[in-house]
């Protein structure tokens, strides 16, 4: 009974969809018309160069990093006396007031070594053995412009890539 | 005027205690000399270790105060050569490579080709004269080498010529042979740039 009444309906769907469709006969003149008065819409391009220019700057920043060059690095150095034979040994140089006290060295089966952090700049120095005889460094230029008649030795921390 | 003398140099002294080590005649005298550095826009920094440099070594006080005005002048003679940008670290580096025989000509080219800061080149220059290299020769070596040589490559450099002197050859052959050897030749020596070395204390 039910597949009846389907079949039925079906039917009647199929002669609907058949029916021939009335167009108006001036549709297209008017479609036609419509798309002739429409103003004509250019095409909105967004331009390029203020990213290509933003790029540009960061690049050129992230190359040149300024920030690195205005900032002075500091260095750690080691100094090293080979003196079996001392008592005491002490590094004085610019980098202490020159102050034998501020700086004793510590040994190790008599090499004498001590650490010493540096901001850039160039520093003469000399070590003060015994506390009476001077000696520059020997694996140091040696300063010489000395006007105090003892040796010293010069350091230089760069702070550009040094 | 000799009053306001006094309470200058008095002024002086007492804003650095560091001079109280320094003999009563010799203390004055610097301090005079650090003000009038001070007045005219000088580093006194160096100028005071370098009394301090005479006192703990014993100098007398002459000496002391005739090291801390020659000092004073060649301050002034390097920030002419550098101008008045040149940091108190780059005039102290100028004036140990004037008194290697560095020209202030040189010093100003060098200003001219080299970013700052020049510490390190102008150091270099004055470490290759007391190694025995002339004066003109070392000045034309860290010339050539300034424009483009990081600090570390000037340093790798002056150890290369001192090597090389230490050998026995002579200083001006030494340098103009490193100097022509190429950047790449001479300063990539022993460096593994794939397989860098952990971080430690350099020696100087």
């Amino acid at each position: 009974m039910f597949e009846r009444d389907d079949e039925t309906t079906v039917e009647r769907v199929i002669q609907h969809l058949r029916r021939p469709v009335a167009i108006d006969a001036g549709l297209d003149a008017r479609v036609m018309q419509a798309i002739a008065k429409a103003p004509p819409q250019r095409r909105r391009v967004r331009p390029l160069w203020p990213l290509l220019a933003a790029a540009a700057v960061l690049a050129a920043v992230l190359i040149a990093r300024p920030w690195t060059r205005s900032v002075p690095k500091a260095d750690t150095l080691q100094f090293v006396l080979i003196a079996p034979q001392a008592a005491s040994v002490a590094l004085v140089g610019d980098f202490n007031d020159w102050d034998p006290a501020r700086a004793p060295m510590q040994t190790a089966h008599g090499v004498w070594a001590t650490m010493v952090r540096l901001e850039p700049g160039r520093y003469r120095y000399a070590f003060l053995v015994n506390g009476v005889e001077w000696r520059a460094d020997p694996s140091a230029p040696a300063a010489k412009d000395d006007e105090f008649g003892t040796p010293s030795s010069v350091v230089t921390v760069g702070g550009r890539g040094s | 005027m000799i009053l306001a003398t006094l309470l200058l140099v008095t002024q002086v002294a007492a804003q650095d205690p560091r001079l109280e080590r320094l003999d009563p005649d010799a203390r004055s005298a610097v301090a005079a000399i650090v003000d009038s550095a001070h007045g005219i826009g000088l580093p006194v920094e160096p100028l005071i270790q370098r009394a301090l440099e005479g006192a703990t070594k014993g100098a007398p006080s002459a000496r002391i105060v005739a090291a801390v005005r020659r000092l004073t002048v060649d301050l002034g003679t390097a920030r002419t050569a550098l101008g008045t940008n040149a940091v108190p670290a780059e005039l102290e580096a100028a004036v140990a490579a004037l008194r290697a025989g560095a020209t202030p000509e040189v010093l100003a080219h060098l200003r001219d080709v080299r970013r700052p800061p020049l510490t390190m080149a102008l150091s270099v220059l004055a470490d290759l004269v007391a190694s025995g290299v002339p004066a003109d020769s070392a000045a034309a070596a860290v010339l050539a080498l300034a424009p483009k040589a990081r600090d570390a490559d000037l340093v790798e450099f002056r150890r290369a010529v001192e090597r090389d002197i230490a050998l026995g050859a002579p200083p001006a052959a030494a340098t103009s042979v490193r100097v022509n050897a190429g950047a790449n030749a001479v300063f990539t020596q022993g460096s593994d740039p794939g397989n860098p070395a952990p971080p430690r204390p350099r020696r100087p």
